[in-house]
C-alpha cells in the first residue's frame, strides 16, 4: 500500500528534462460540411444582430438628411458587409478548429483571436452524449460531448464531426478504460 | 438466511441479465408519462392552484381553458418522451437514446455509475416502479440520467449490474451517513484564536452588505431619505466647525476606520458563532470538522476525496502570524446528506499547519519544490488596464474640474509597482506528484492539487499574450468553488506554459483516476 493510497500512479516517464519528448498530436480538421453550417451560423448571428436595429436607426434618425432610396442602400450594403463578414468569421471558425486523438488524451483546439487547447485525458472521460439535430443529419455531422468530474472542464463539446467518425471517437473514449472506478 | 422480501430487493445477476442483459433495449414504466407529468406539475402547482381558486372571477373561463391546454401539453410531450427514451446494457455501458429532432444517445459505462438512488413514495409502490437516478463524479453534482420510471424489475436488474461492475471496490467504504467514531483531535481553537480568524475574515463586509441591502428594502424611500438627510446633517454640523481640508481628511480616514472596525466587528461575532468549539478530528484516513454555538454543524470527508489545497496568507494573517487552510473535496450529493468539509484548519500558526499537512501528504515537501517565475514582462500586463483605467478617469476628471485632475496621475507608479511585486511574488511548481500555484502581494494564496486528480487541462492565448509570448494553463478539479484560488497559471512564458501543459497530460495519462 503507498502511504496514500487515493493516487496509484502507474510508474511515470522519466522527466528530467521539462519538455518530454512528444511528437506533436495530429491534428484533425471538422467535416467539410461543418464550414457551411459555421458559416451560416456565423452569418446568421452577425446578420441577427445588424439587420433589424440597423433598419430601425435608419428609420427614426434623419440628421443626416438621406434620402428614403440612399439609407435603403446605406442598409442594404451595411446588411452585405455583415453578412459578408459572419461568414467569413465562419469559415475561419471552421479551419481554426481541430482535434487529435492519441494513446492519452483527447485534444480540442479552437478560437480565432483568443486560442485555446482543451486536453481531456481519456482515463477522465466520465461519459459521452453523441447528438445530431435536423441540420446535422442532412450535413452528415455530430456533435460529441465529453464528460469528465471537472468543473469548468465539465462537459466539453464537439461540434462539426463527420457522423461516423464522432462515433468511432466516442468509442475509443469510453472504450479506452477499463480498470477506472 | 434469505427471506423472500430479500429476493425481490436484490436479484440475482443472472435474473438482471435476462432483465436487461445481451443489449436488450428496454423502455421506460408505461405509467411513465403520469410521474413526468406530475412532476412537471408539481413545478407549476402554486400558479394552478391559484388558477382553480381565482379563475372563475373576472375575467371569464379562459383561464381554465389556457390550464387544460397546458396540461395536454406536457402529458404529450411525456407521452412523446416515453416513446423515444430508451436504454439497453451492452459491453459493460448503459446506452441510453433519446430524442427526435436532437437525437441524443449517451454512453455511461457501469464501472463509472457510483450510486445509484431509487426513490419510491406511494404513487410508485401502487404501481410497482421506481425513479431511478444514476449518479457518476460529472461536476459532482448532476444525476446523468435520471430514469422517471422503471418498472421495479428493471430498476434492480440496473442496480445489480451496475453493483457487479464494480466488483465490491466501493462496498468497503464506510457509509457516510454512519456516526463515526471521533478518532485523534488534532486542532481545536480557544476563544482567542476565533477573534484572530474574526479579524482576518471579510465575512462582516458581506453581510453588511446584504443587511444594508435588506434594511433598504424594507422603506425604500423613506430609508434613503433617512440617509440622505443624516449625511447632510452631519456635513452641515461638519462645516459649521470651519474645517481645514487637513481636518477633512482626518474626518475621512476617522470615518473610514470607524467603518471598517465595525464590519471587522461583525466579522468576529459571527465568526464566534460559527466556530465556538471547533474540532478538527481524524480518524484513520478520515477528518472530520465539528463546530457551532447555536447550532453545531459536523462535517466529514475522507483525505482521498480532498482535490484542491489552499492556504491562505493575507495581511492580516502575517501580522498574527497565522495562516488558513481551505480545501475543495468531491463528494457525491445523494450518496451523503452530511455538508462538505471546506475549512479543516480556519486559523493556525503556519508551523502547525505544515505539520498537519505533511501527516496528511507525506509526499509534500515545501523544501524541494522548484519554483518557476512568470513570464518577465507580466508585470506589464498586469498594470496594463489599472493603469488605463486610471488614464481614462483622469481624463474625464479633468474635463470637469480642470488641472487638479492630473493629481489622479500619481496613482501610475503606483499601479506599476504594486503590478511588479505581483508578478514577482505569483510563482508556480510541479513535481511528480502535484501542481502548486501561488499568487498575490498583500493577500497571498498558495493553492495545488494532486497531478492524479486533475480533471483537465487548457492552454488558453489571448491576442495580448501572443504579441508577449504568453501563455495561461488552467488545470481542472471536481468540486471546485469558482470563489477559490483556482490553479489558473497567468502570464507563464509560452514555451514553459506549453511543456507544463505536455508534462501534465502525459501525467494524466499515467494516473488513473480514484474516488
Amino acid at each position: 500500500m503507498s502511504p496514500n493510497p487515493t493516487v496509484t500512479d502507474a510508474p511515470l516517464p522519466p522527466h528530467a528534462s521539462p519538455l518530454p519528448a512528444t511528437s506533436s498530436p495530429a491534428w484533425e480538421s471538422l467535416h467539410p460540411n461543418a464550414s457551411t453550417a459555421m458559416r451560416l451560423f456565423g452569418a446568421s448571428s452577425l446578420g441577427g444582430v445588424y439587420l433589424v436595429p440597423a433598419a430601425m436607426l435608419l428609420i427614426a434618425w434623419d440628421s443626416l438628411g438621406w434620402s428614403g432610396g440612399v439609407r435603403v442602400a446605406a442598409w442594404a450594403i451595411g446588411a452585405l458587409l455583415v453578412l459578408l463578414a459572419g461568414w467569413v468569421a465562419g469559415g475561419v471558425r471552421w479551419s481554426r478548429t481541430g482535434f487529435a486523438l492519441d494513446a492519452a488524451a483527447l485534444r480540442i483546439r479552437r478560437g480565432i483571436f483568443w486560442r485555446s487547447e482543451t486536453l481531456v485525458p481519456r482515463s477522465r472521460v466520465q461519459h459521452t452524449d453523441l447528438n445530431r439535430g435536423p441540420l446535422d443529419r442532412r450535413l452528415g455531422l455530430a456533435t460529441l460531448k465529453v464528460y469528465t468530474a471537472g468543473t469548468k472542464l465539465a462537459s466539453v463539446s464537439l461540434d462539426g464531426l463527420p457522423a461516423e467518425r464522432a462515433a468511432e471517437l466516442r468509442d475509443a473514449l469510453v472504450a479506452a478504460d477499463d480498470d477506472a472506478v | 438466511m434469505t427471506t423472500p422480501s430479500e429476493l425481490v430487493a436484490a436479484p440475482s445477476e443472472a435474473l438482471a441479465q435476462v432483465a436487461l442483459g445481451a443489449g436488450r433495449e428496454r423502455r421506460l414504466h408505461p405509467w411513465s408519462w403520469l410521474f413526468v407529468l406530475l412532476e412537471q406539475l408539481r413545478q407549476f402547482a402554486l400558479p394552478l392552484i391559484a388558477l382553480l381558486f381565482f379563475g372563475g372571477r373576472g375575467s371569464g373561463q379562459a383561464w381554465e381553458w389556457f390550464g387544460l391546454v397546458g396540461v395536454a401539453l406536457l402529458t404529450g410531450l411525456a407521452v412523446v418522451r416515453y416513446f423515444t427514451y430508451r436504454f439497453r446494457i451492452e459491453h459493460g455501458e448503459l446506452v441510453i437514446r433519446s430524442g427526435i429532432l436532437h437525437r441524443n444517445v449517451r454512453h455511461i459505462p457501469l464501472a463509472r455509475i457510483q450510486n445509484i438512488a431509487l426513490k419510491r413514495n406511494v404513487l410508485h409502490r401502487l404501481f410497482g416502479v421506481a425513479e431511478v437516478k444514476l449518479e457518476s463524479a460529472v461536476g459532482g453534482i448532476s444525476a446523468e440520467a435520471q430514469m422517471r420510471v422503471l418498472s421495479l424489475r428493471d430498476a434492480h436488474a440496473l442496480e445489480v449490474l451496475a453493483r457487479s461492475e464494480h466488483r465490491g471496490g466501493a462496498a468497503a467504504e464506510p457509509g457516510d451517513d454512519v456516526e463515526p467514531e471521533r478518532g485523534e483531535l488534532l486542532l481545536q481553537l480557544p476563544t482567542l484564536e476565533l477573534i484572530k480568524l474574526g479579524m482576518t475574515s471579510n465575512r462582516g463586509l458581506l453581510v453588511g452588505a446584504a443587511g444594508f441591502g435588506v434594511f433598504s428594502q424594507f422603506d425604500g424611500a423613506g430609508f434613503g431619505r433617512q440617509l440622505a438627510s443624516w449625511a447632510t446633517s452631519s456635513l452641515g454640523y461638519a462645516r459649521d466647525l470651519h474645517l481645514g481640508w487637513d481636518d477633512w481628511l482626518l474626518g475621512g480616514t476617522l470615518a473610514l476606520v470607524a467603518l471598517v472596525a465595525t464590519l471587522r466587528a461583525l466579522s468576529v461575532l459571527l465568526i464566534l458563532l460559527q466556530f465556538h468549539g471547533f474540532q478538527l478530528h481524524q480518524l484513520d484516513r478520515r477528518l472530520s470538522v465539528e463546530s457551532g454555538l447555536l447550532t453545531r454543524l459536523r462535517s466529514h470527508a475522507p483525505l482521498r476525496k480532498i482535490q484542491h489545497w489552499t492556504l491562505h496568507d493575507g495581511l492580516l494573517h502575517r501580522w498574527f502570524r497565522r495562516r488558513s487552510l481551505r480545501v475543495e473535496t468531491a463528494v457525491l450529493q445523494t450518496a451523503s446528506n452530511s455538508h462538505s468539509l471546506t475549512q479543516p484548519v480556519p486559523i493556525a500558526p503556519p508551523a502547525t499547519i505544515d505539520a498537519l499537512l505533511g501527516r496528511w501528504l507525506p509526499w509534500l515537501r515545501w523544501d524541494e519544490l522548484d519554483w518557476q517565475p512568470l513570464h518577465p514582462r507580466a508585470w506589464r500586463r498586469l498594470s496594463f488596464w489599472p493603469a488605463l483605467l486610471t488614464l481614462i478617469v483622469t481624463a474625464g476628471a479633468a474635463v470637469r474640474v480642470g488641472l487638479p485632475a492630473l493629481a489622479l496621475l500619481v496613482l501610475l507608479p503606483l499601479w506599476l509597482w504594486r503590478a511588479r511585486l505581483v508578478a514577482a511574488r505569483a510563482h508556480w511548481a510541479v513535481t511528480d506528484k502535484a501542481l502548486f500555484w501561488r499568487s498575490g502581494w498583500l493577500d497571498r494564496k498558495l493553492s495545488f492539487a494532486e497531478i492524479a486528480k486533475l480533471q483537465g487541462l487548457r492552454l488558453l492565448q489571448s491576442p495580448f499574450d501572443r504579441r508577449h509570448g504568453m501563455a495561461s494553463l488552467v488545470a481542472d478539479t471536481a468540486g471546485a468553488s469558482p470563489m477559490g484560488h483556482r490553479l489558473e497559471l497567468h502570464y507563464l512564458p509560452e514555451a514553459a506554459a506549453r511543456a507544463l501543459y505536455e508534462r501534465l497530460g502525459a501525467q494524466l495519462a499515467h494516473s488513473t483516476l480514484r474516488w
